[in-house]
């Protein structure tokens, strides 16, 4: 009880500093903030689905370009609609495709949906750049909107939100016990009576839709977007490495992760200006956390046993086909 | 060994009003036929012990039964419904649960978190309340926030059973469920197993301690290559030397 005190006070305390940073700081590290507080919530909506049940989706940037272009189509002439009114349909565009992609390859264990969402990411940059009307290579221009703090408090209630839910779901709901058994042993998930094939693709649609809220924002933010900006492998590639960093299967990892991870790109951008130095720290970030940390930053502070099985042995064996023995 | 599905309906042990009831049950894997043929019935209410050599077809039986492999042909009525080729989900839904060989379970889960899981997809008023009840039943309170993976093997064998009783199952199947343990976590699971069948619970056990199939079953069913070779009391089984020689002729 003790600790569920601190947690409040902790949370508190974050918010309140978090609403009040636009009095605190200047634009420059105002717009570093906003870009920390969506890769937060992008790494928390890939961990829905990669670190909760297990699946890895190596295509994640595709649900982030496709709120972004739904976006950007929608505000642009001839339609010129608010912005608020593109978001709806931002979610529904990307919940039929999680579900179109989802419902023939979350049926199957093994590496089939990690393949088709890749595939899904390459498809879509694909498309928006021969097509006419998203652009082509040259992208879109959406109305420019300057106001840092209204996209700071965007990006903030998002973030908040999609923590609240992980939380809710996923921490503290029957729903989220479903996952993780489903993780953590697919048949006596079964036996136990869940549909995993079902709960995946709900935690699927779920992980795809907070990815399209953030794409809706960015391109807003932005004001102009391309294939290679919003539907890049670079942009699932980092989601995946704050995840692992933060911790896979925890609350607070993709948060660490995110923010660790975003600012340390700024500096070095800030320093030494656009360089390949970034994605060596990546690359560096994934052996070390395979190596010495499975559980990540977050699993530092958990209360862990002697460990022998993490949630990322779990995840591998689901995308190799290996391990829950006795399935015959 | 081929009038093995005759005596079952006939003899005055077998189940007036079966809960489970498998006929002409076949799976063949490749050249290996794991299940050639299984006629055999639960009672209501009965502890069935299922024995056999290594490799006659018990475990896949199980399998079978509760939907994780789906048969190549044969019947399997459970209360009354045909449940061949069920999805495993949905057969558990209808009051079966079962026990893994190896215990499959939820291991970066806690160990209550495990059995809440259980009750998840099912009558879940209350499941809190009997997932302590189940603890302290099983005698693994003090583990009751450890991670699943950080049990030792008698206590992932007590959770493994401890989350089919929070299916509140109408039939347990439970596959060696007290094989290696120690003594005192022998005790316990047989407690439990007699107080759920006083509520009415019926189980098949598959067991390779004769000890412990003398001391809880009131019917064995005998397997060998895929098929039921015999079925009736303990002592009746013991008497019957072919079944003795098939049995202990092939020690593992």
């Amino acid at each position: 009880m003790k600790a569920r005190w601190l947690d409040i006070l902790f949370l508190g305390a974050l918010l309140f500093v978090l609403v009040l940073l636009p009095l605190l700081v200047n634009n420059y590290w105002l717009r570093i903030a906003t870009g920390a507080l969506m890769w937060a919530g992008l790494a928390c909506s890939w961990n829905m689905l990669g670190g909760y049940a297990g699946y890895i989706n190596f295509g994640h940037s595709a649900f982030f370009g496709l709120g972004a272009y739904v976006t950007a189509l929608m505000m642009v002439d001839p339609l010129g609609l608010p912005f608020a009114a593109t978001i709806p349909a931002g979610i529904a565009v990307t919940a039929a495709c999680a579900v179109i992609i989802g419902a023939p390859t979350l049926r199957l264990r093994g590496a089939y949906f990690a393949i088709a969402t890749w595939a899904f990411a390459e498809v879509l940059i694909q498309f928006a750049t021969v097509m006419e009307f998203t652009g082509g290579i040259g992208g879109l221009s959406l109305p420019p909107f300057l106001n840092e703090r209204f996209f700071y408090f965007a990006m903030l209630m998002a973030a908040a939100l999609t923590y609240l839910v992980t939380w809710a779901l996923f921490e503290h709901s029957r729903f989220g016990l479903k996952v993780k058994a489903l993780r953590d042993h697919e048949p006596a998930a079964e036996a136990m009576g869940i549909n995993t094939s079902l709960v995946k693709l709900q935690t699927f649609v779920l992980s795809a839709v907070t990815a399209s809220v953030f794409g809706a924002i960015f391109a807003y933010w932005v004001t102009f977007i391309n294939p290679k900006s919003v539907f890049g492998g670079d942009i699932t590639d980092q989601m995946v490495v704050m995840v692992l960093l933060g911790g896979l299967g925890t609350l607070w990892g993709p948060a660490i992760g995110g923010v660790a991870l975003f600012v340390v790109n700024r500096l070095i951008w800030m320093y030494w200006g656009d360089t390949a130095f970034y994605i060596a720290i990546l690359g560096a970030a994934i052996v070390l956390v395979v190596l010495f940390l499975p559980n990540g930053i977050a699993g530092l502070f958990a209360k862990r046993g002697r460990g022998s099985v993490s949630v990322l042995g779990k995840a591998v064996e689901k995308l190799v086909g290996a391990g829950e023995g006795d399935r015959k | 060994m081929s009038t093995s599905t005759q005596p079952l309906t006939q003899k005055p042990d077998a189940a007036v009003d079966p809960i489970l009831v498998v006929r002409g049950l076949h799976k063949h894997f490749g050249g290996i036929k794991a299940a050639d043929g299984v006629d055999l019935e639960v009672g209501r209410c009965e502890i069935a012990g299922l024995i056999g050599p290594n490799g006659s077809g018990k475990s896949t039986l199980f399998s079978l039964v509760s939907g994780t492999v789906a048969p190549d042909k044969g019947e399997v009525r459970f209360d009354g419904r045909d449940i061949a080729g069920q999805n495993a989900y949905k057969v558990a839904r209808l009051g079966l649960a079962r026990t893994f060989q190896i215990p499959a379970l939820f291991d970066n889960m806690t160990v209550t978190e495990n059995l809440l899981a259980a009750a998840a997809e099912g009558h879940w008023p209350g499941a809190h309340e009997r997932a302590a009840e189940t603890l302290a039943l099983l005698k693994l309170e003090h583990v009751a926030d450890n991670r699943a993976s950080d049990l030792s093997g008698g206590q992932q064998k007590l959770l493994e059973f401890g989350r089919v009783i929070m299916r509140q199952a109408s039939l347990i199947l439970l596959d060696e469920v007290t094989a290696g343990v120690h003594p005192n976590i022998r005790k316990i699971i047989l407690e439990a197993i007699a107080k759920l069948r006083e509520r009415g619970v019926s189980f098949l056990i598959i067991e390779h301690d004769m000890e412990m199939v003398r001391s809880v079953c009131d019917r064995i069913i005998v397997m060998d290559s895929g098929r039921v070779v015999t079925s009736g009391p303990f002592e009746e089984i013991v008497r019957n030397s072919e079944v003795m020689k098939t049995y202990l002729g092939r020690p593992q």
